[in-house]
């Protein structure tokens, strides 16, 4: 099989993978207990608003009707509206004005893991049994094993306090922030300002990155510790195999050979992580925007979803789905790539 | 082992081999019975308990009321490591302790207390130990089996044998919730104000009686000022907090202990299930392979492609009034959600081995013995994946604690005042960097240490069932436990 061919079967097979988890949120919303009109009015809605949002929903129709009608919507991309949170606005209006925060942090957030947690993998490696390797593994276990919301709690204290705790002050260091807050991403809107205005841009540019860089430390921390013991046990794993032997017997100098033999090689187990990476984003971001109060997607949906904006949430859910899907098509196709020995026929 | 008489027949079965040499089987059955009958009621209690508690979900629950009496019944009977044995509450007069065990301070007398829980769960686990080692030296009818192996390996593993450790720990709080907290939850957490407590009045020298709601309002921690029990102290009532109190004034150390009891019950409960799925769908497709393979591919592959924890906190929603959300104050519905959620990585972990087992000679033999499909996978193909099952379900539950806490931390799932370990993080929020820092911070690290725990059994499971396979394998299974993760 062509790697076309081997892609194209990819595309198809992920078609019932987006019906399937669309199935079951429009099962979750419509066949659950609580119904979408009763959640947007909370408990207090009378029974003709409650008969009137109804109507406008469609839930009066058939049950088979109301589910054509929202998958279709949701394949059209016709996203409808937001009902609690921001009545009457299109959902792909909120999406649009929450979503570059989330963007922004993710992109940090994998940024950092990677930065990090390679480095130290390779190094840990490349150094076994030594005091720095068991140092940095046990640090990336627990790293991994700590509830990211209880980091960011902790950070967001040490980061308010900083002052007080060690004398120095993160509020104040090279910029002016606050801690817990959304970062204002105007300048990245328009870039030109860059250029045209550069004091200020820049600086806004710097607070923003400056205010990521903690909820980012965050949101990473389990994919550093991931990718730092997958890291190591490639490069290990790598070191000992007969080509690397072979090419030290040769006479190839170390530096060559850890950069060309063993990095590249050992790069091809971390590919899996670097995507995994995203799954954890979704969900973690939820939490960390929670406790950073970053209006991103993440808080939106935790905000739709506790005030009951069901069809904003199911409108969320469908967007989520599609990007989880995206990327694991991504995936594989980076690892035809990078790998070409990866079978096609799995 | 030598010790067996050397005629004896392989094919004897345990029982003539027990019947044949009794000795050491009775005496030592007989020191865990005496072992089990020290703990005795609190098993009954809690056995009869659970099924009053499962009868009492059926409609018109038959017989539910009999078991409750009688589980009630053998709650009231003396044993070992009870409160009523070793009290560690009550009231300084002046001259003296008043109530406590042998009129120790009460910090001593919940530090026996506490200390003899783990001491007897030590000594039940070493004796359990011990039975194995005489069943292999006895009674065993092979010399050497391939687990002895396993297990020597694992008994050299030592970041294995300190997940074990971590893991009886947290499993010991669990268990013994109600014994283990210098106080009960139905006293100071549910119902502090249905319950009376005295206390010595420094000013004017007499004992007083308070209900221990309003006990609370005086030892709660706050951060600033007076108001706060930290670590290791006593409140201005008399009562010790080993862990200090939570801003309400409830004890964090009963909270806590009543929280692992939470956890441990969704992530084994939720674990139990998508194992089970898991081992089935496993055995199933490895067994016929071709489209059962590739329908259940696209099964898992679909639930992996939802977003876990979104989809928790919508279904929590969508459930908060329904009435499967009064079960266990929302743990069933957890339950039910992190097994449907998390069979597909199970699967996926036990796939490989699965389809090794089901290219082996010894299934093809069987099959043409002709013996059934059913026994074939659940005899010839099963044990040798369980062991793999319980590599990743070991990572799996972490990542399950660690889920459950971050939703009651963002006030979703289990409601107040049921313990959950996330909703001490949250309440202790704006403490951190107070003097009341313990309510945040504590829960914080338990959570990481038992997760750690975890993960350690399972590498050291791992290591120990399949000392080659250290590599990509297991850090794969690390990016999906901590996938869901909060």
């Amino acid at each position: 099989m062509s790697r076309a061919t081997y892609m194209l079967k990819r595309l198809v097979l992920s078609i019932p993978v987006i019906i399937f988890g669309t199935t079951v949120t429009f099962a979750i919303i419509r066949l659950g207990p609580l119904s979408p009109a009763a959640a947007i009015l909370g408990p207090k809605g009378d029974a003709r608003a409650i008969q009137q949002i109804e109507q406008r929903l469609g839930l009066n129709e058939p049950l088979w009707e109301q589910y054509f009608d929202f998958m279709g919507n949701l394949f059209l991309f016709d996203l409808g509206q937001s009902w609690v949170i921001n009545s009457g606005t299109p959902a792909v209006d909120l999406i649009i004005s929450y979503a570059p925060r989330t963007i922004w942090l993710g992109f940090w957030a994998v940024l950092i893991a990677l930065g990090i947690g390679i480095p130290l993998g390779f190094y840990a490696g490349l150094n076994p049994n030594t005091f720095s390797d068991y140092f940095a593994s046990f640090g990336g276990i627990v790293w991994r094993a700590m509830p990211n919301f209880w980091l960011a709690v902790i950070l967001v204290t040490v980061l308010s306090q900083s002052e007080q705790l060690f004398g120095f002050s993160w509020t104040s260091f090279i910029v002016e922030t606050n801690v817990v807050t959304s970062p204002n991403l105007a300048v990245l809107r328009n870039p030109a300002r860059l250029i045209t205005d550069p004091g200020q841009a820049w600086t806004n540019l710097a607070k923003a990155t400056k205010q990521i860089l903690p909820p980012a430390l965050v949101l990473g921390s389990a994919s550093m510790g991931t990718e730092m013991r997958i890291g190591r046990t490639a490069v290990l794993e790598t070191i000992n195999s007969k080509y690397v032997e072979t090419a030290k017997a040769k006479g190839v100098s170390p530096r060559v050979l850890v950069w060309k033999h063993i990095f590249r090689n050992a790069l091809i187990p971390l590919v899996p992580v670097i995507t995994a990476e995203a799954f954890i984003l979704i969900g973690g971001s939820v939490l960390v925007e929670t406790v950073f109060s970053i209006n991103g997607i993440g808080l939106l949906f935790v905000k739709a979803a506790k005030q009951g904006d069901l069809p904003l949430v199911g409108t969320l859910m469908y967007l989520f789905i599609l990007l989880i899907v995206g990327l694991n098509i991504v995936q594989d196709f980076a690892y035809t790539i990078i790998d070409p020995r990866v079978g096609y026929d799995a | 082992m030598m010790e067996t008489e050397p005629t004896e027949d392989i094919d004897q079965p345990l029982r003539d081999r027990l019947k044949a040499h009794p000795g050491p089987a009775l005496l030592w059955g007989a020191i865990l019975c005496v072992l089990l009958l020290l703990e005795g009621p609190t098993y009954l209690d809690g056995l009869l308990g659970a099924i009053g508690a499962g009868l009492g979900l059926l409609p018109g629950a038959p017989g539910a009321e009999a078991f409750a009496s009688a589980s009630a019944y053998f709650g009231e009977l003396p044993h070992l490591l009870s409160r009523e044995l070793i009290p560690n509450r009550g009231y300084y007069d002046g001259s003296a302790w008043q109530g406590t065990f042998l009129g120790l301070e009460p910090k001593y007398a919940w530090l026996i207390r506490f200390l003899l829980v783990y001491a007897y769960v030590a000594v039940l686990l070493g004796w359990l130990w011990y039975g194995y080692v005489l069943f292999r030296r006895h009674y065993r009818a092979a010399d050497w089996t391939p687990t002895d192996d396993v297990i020597d390996r694992l008994r050299s593993h030592y970041w294995g044998l300190f997940g074990l450790a971590v893991v009886v720990f947290f499993v010991t709080m669990a268990a013994f919730a109600p014994v283990i907290g210098p106080t009960t939850a139905e006293e100071n957490i549910e119902g502090p104000y249905s319950y009376d407590m005295q206390y010595y009045n420094e000013d004017t020298e007499t004992v007083e009686t308070v209900t221990i709601g309003e006990a609370n309002l005086g030892s709660a921690s706050r951060g600033s000022g007076d108001s706060n029990v930290g670590v290791w102290s006593y409140d201005d009532f008399g009562r010790f907090h080993p862990v200090g109190t939570l801003v309400s004034g409830k004890d964090l150390f009963t909270f806590l202990a009543f929280g692992a009891r939470l956890s441990l019950f969704i992530g084994l409960g939720s674990m139990a299930i998508a194992g089970f799925i898991a081992t089935t769908l496993a055995l199933v497709t490895a067994y016929y392979k071709g489209a059962a393979d590739l329908i259940v591919v696209l099964t898992s592959d679909s639930v992996q492609a939802m977003p876990a924890l979104l989809l928790v906190i919508l279904a929590t929603v969508v459930f908060q009034n329904h009435w499967i959300s009064e079960l266990y104050n929302g743990a069933m519905l957890f339950i039910l959600l992190f097994a449907l959620i998390r069979w597909p990585g199970l699967w996926r972990a036990i796939r490989g081995p699965a389809l090794q087992v089901g290219e082996q000679e010894w299934v093809d033999a069987a099959k043409s013995y002709g013996q059934r499909p059913t026994v074939i996978m659940r005899k010839h193909m099963a044990p040798y994946i369980l062991g793999y099952l319980l590599v990743y379900a070991s990572l799996t539950l972490g990542g399950v604690i660690i889920s459950v806490s971050a939703l009651s931390f963002i006030g979703l799932g289990i409601n107040a005042p049921t313990p959950e370990w996330g909703r001490a993080i949250n309440i202790g929020q704006q403490y951190v960097a107070s003097q009341s820092w313990h309510i945040s911070l504590i829960p914080g690290l338990l959570i990481t240490l038992v997760v750690t725990g975890f993960n350690a059994l399972s590498d050291g499971i791992r290591d120990a069932i399949d000392p080659q396979s250290e590599g990509a394998e297991g850090g794969a299974a690390g990016a999906a436990a901590g996938g869901g993760g909060g």
